[in-house]
């Protein structure tokens, strides 16, 4: 007999699929898009955020490289995003480098404050690359109409497909780094540093190695997000809401657990966008306190996320089955 | 016999306070050597300074023919020198099984095999009934006891024990004892700090006093215990009888 797990598997992927086969509404589909992209972005945030607790609220310098490689390889050189795309992650490992350097001699709130001064420094210094980037003023994309080999395409579907595979990918890659020996450090990295040596865990370069995977798959998501909305300026690419959103949905969902981005970015980003489109022509800032009120209920409510929930009680149904 | 562990003149100062000064003892390959002296006496930072915690301000600490001075505390276990803290630092959010993994995946990073190895440690020290229990729920004697299944599970030549017996009732003293024991008698190279003293005069056959930073006498339990200088760091000036036969 086949488990029941597999079924369950192979039925969800399937719905995923056909979605957008059958959902033909822009604004839903728009939703189910920027769904699939944040919760990717949750995931790469959570393996260094989440398993190695490294609360990194600059992850936003990533996004940010990865839209402008690979828009300026597109507009400069006429090169297409998907050799952008892979461009755009090796420019933000290089990155990171650095910025891990320099970053990991500190720690906890300290360490935060820093990445976040690291995005905004990455976003000034494109404000003020006016010739080459296109300073505060941005650009918008070429619209080559239906291009799939220059990651263009003509409906939202082919933009959804891509997203979903992208959060597959991520998931996959969380997934072997949870069951190996590198999950086991990463946690062990994040509940004592110095307990960790003591039984040889390098952490000097297991935080280094967690952040370029993580800087890698953050690039990605800033190559896709430029390629679907078709303008970049620094504002945007280095946005703060990119970095606080990655380290929300995991909050929220359940930090250093596989699916805990996901389920944080399902449950908030749909209803960020309803409130928005429902509030946000009523008087300027309801829906953000709403939005607010619903964030400070679910982590008093569930400090630890909402994805505790369903594990308890499936936990509960086991015991009793 | 061989050295396992040789360190020469160590000192280290903290602002003003001179932690360990001139420090210096060895330890044999396959001995037990228990480090002792009063609160305050530089114990546990010879341990944070052999293990790379700390980096001492002069001398030098070489263990199996290798100096171990600037190296970090990582490197410092793969070499085969595993520690214990004084106050135990479990992973708290792991359960026990997944604490002993982390330590055993050092030498092998299988995680079958990592298991396996965990399990035996796990089993060695008496925890296997608890082996999925979270970590953040062990009592005192437990968590102790995952320290060492954590340290052993590193695979270590030399076993550091910074005061794996205190707070606990004189049966669990017992049971630590024996495990120590064990431990010497695989061939197991142990340092041992530690304030409980019947512990000690039943593992270690050589003992070194630290008062102040600075070792202050050395030799076998018997006649450490008689030596008057050790009474008074101990007990002060008045204590101290001329005659070490005196206490016998």
């Amino acid at each position: 007999m086949v488990p029941i797990k597999t079924i369950a598997i192979v039925l969800a992927a399937t719905i995923l699929i056909a979605l957008p086969l059958v959902v033909k509404n822009a604004f839903a589909l728009d939703i189910c898009i920027r769904v699939l992209l944040f919760a990717f972005i949750g995931v790469a945030w959570n393996l260094m955020g989440g398993y190695a607790k490294q609360l990194s609220l600059g992850h936003a310098a990533f996004f940010g490289l990865g839209a402008y490689t690979s828009t300026l390889l597109l507009i400069r050189l006429g090169i297409s995003p998907w050799i952008g795309i892979v461009a755009g992650g090796v420019v933000a490992m290089l990155v990171s480098l650095p910025i891990g350097w320099l970053c990991f001699r500190l720690r906890g709130p300290y360490f935060a404050i820093a990445t976040i001064a690291v995005a905004q420094v990455l976003m000034l210094l494109f404000l003020k690359l006016r010739d080459f980037a296109w300073g505060a003023e941005g650009t918008t994309l070429p619209n080559l109409g239906n291009a799939p080999l220059m990651m263009q395409f003509g409906g939202k579907a082919g933009y959804y497909w891509l997203a979903l595979v992208l959060l597959a990918l991520a998931l996959a890659i969380t997934y072997r780094i949870e069951r190996s020996w590198m999950g086991y450090y990463l946690v062990a990295v994040g509940e004592d540093e110095d307990a960790a040596e003591a039984i040889g865990v390098n952490a000097p370069r297991i935080k280094r190695d967690v952040y370029l995977i993580s800087a890698f798959l953050t690039a990605l998501a800033g190559t896709f997000y430029v390629q679907y909305i078709y303008f970049i300026d620094p504002n945007t690419a280095f946005s703060f809401n990119v970095s606080v959103e990655a380290a929300l949905v995991s909050i929220v969902g359940g930090i250093g657990t596989l699916w805990g981005p996901v389920l944080g970015t399902i449950l908030l980003e749909p209803t960020s966008a309803l409130l928005q489109s429902t509030l946000g022509s009523g008087r300027g800032g309801v829906q953000l306190t709403v939005y607010a009120l619903i964030l400070m209920a679910v982590i008093l409510w569930r400090p630890t996320g909402l994805l505790g929930i369903f594990t308890d009680t499936y936990q509960r149904i086991a015991r009793r089955g | 016999m061989a050295e396992a562990l040789v360190v020469r003149g160590v000192s280290k100062r903290f602002g003003g306070l001179r932690a360990v000064a001139d420090f210096s003892f060895s330890v044999n390959e396959g001995e037990t050597v228990a480090l002792i002296g009063p609160n305050g006496a530089g114990k546990t930072t010879s341990f944070n300074l052999i293990t790379g915690y700390y980096r001492p301000d002069a001398g030098s600490i070489t263990a199996f023919g290798r100096e171990l001075v600037g190296l970090p505390p990582y490197e410092i276990c793969t070499l085969g020198l595993a520690r214990t803290f004084q106050v135990a630092r479990p992973f708290g959010q792991m359960t026990v099984l997944a604490n002993v993994m982390t330590g055993a995946f050092l030498r092998d990073r299988r995680p079958h095999i990592a298991r396996e190895r965990a399990r035996e440690a796990i089993r060695f020290v008496g925890l296997a009934d608890k082996e999925n229990a979270l970590a953040a729920d062990l009592t005192t004697i437990d968590e102790r006891r995952l320290e060492m299944a954590r340290a052993l599970a590193t695979e270590p030549k030399l076993l550091l024990l910074d005061e794996v017996m205190a707070g606990l009732n004189p049966s669990e003293i017992d049971q630590a004892v024996g495990l120590v024991g064990q431990l010497a008698q695989r061939g197991l190279t142990i340092v041992i700090v530690e304030h409980v003293m019947r512990a000690i005069m039943a593992v270690a056959r050589h003992i070194v006093v630290l008062d102040h930073g600075q070792k202050i006498a050395e030799g076998t339990p018997r006649t450490v215990v008689g030596n008057p200088e050790v009474i008074r760091a101990y007990l002060g000036t008045g204590y101290a009888h001329p005659h070490p036969h005196a206490t016998d």
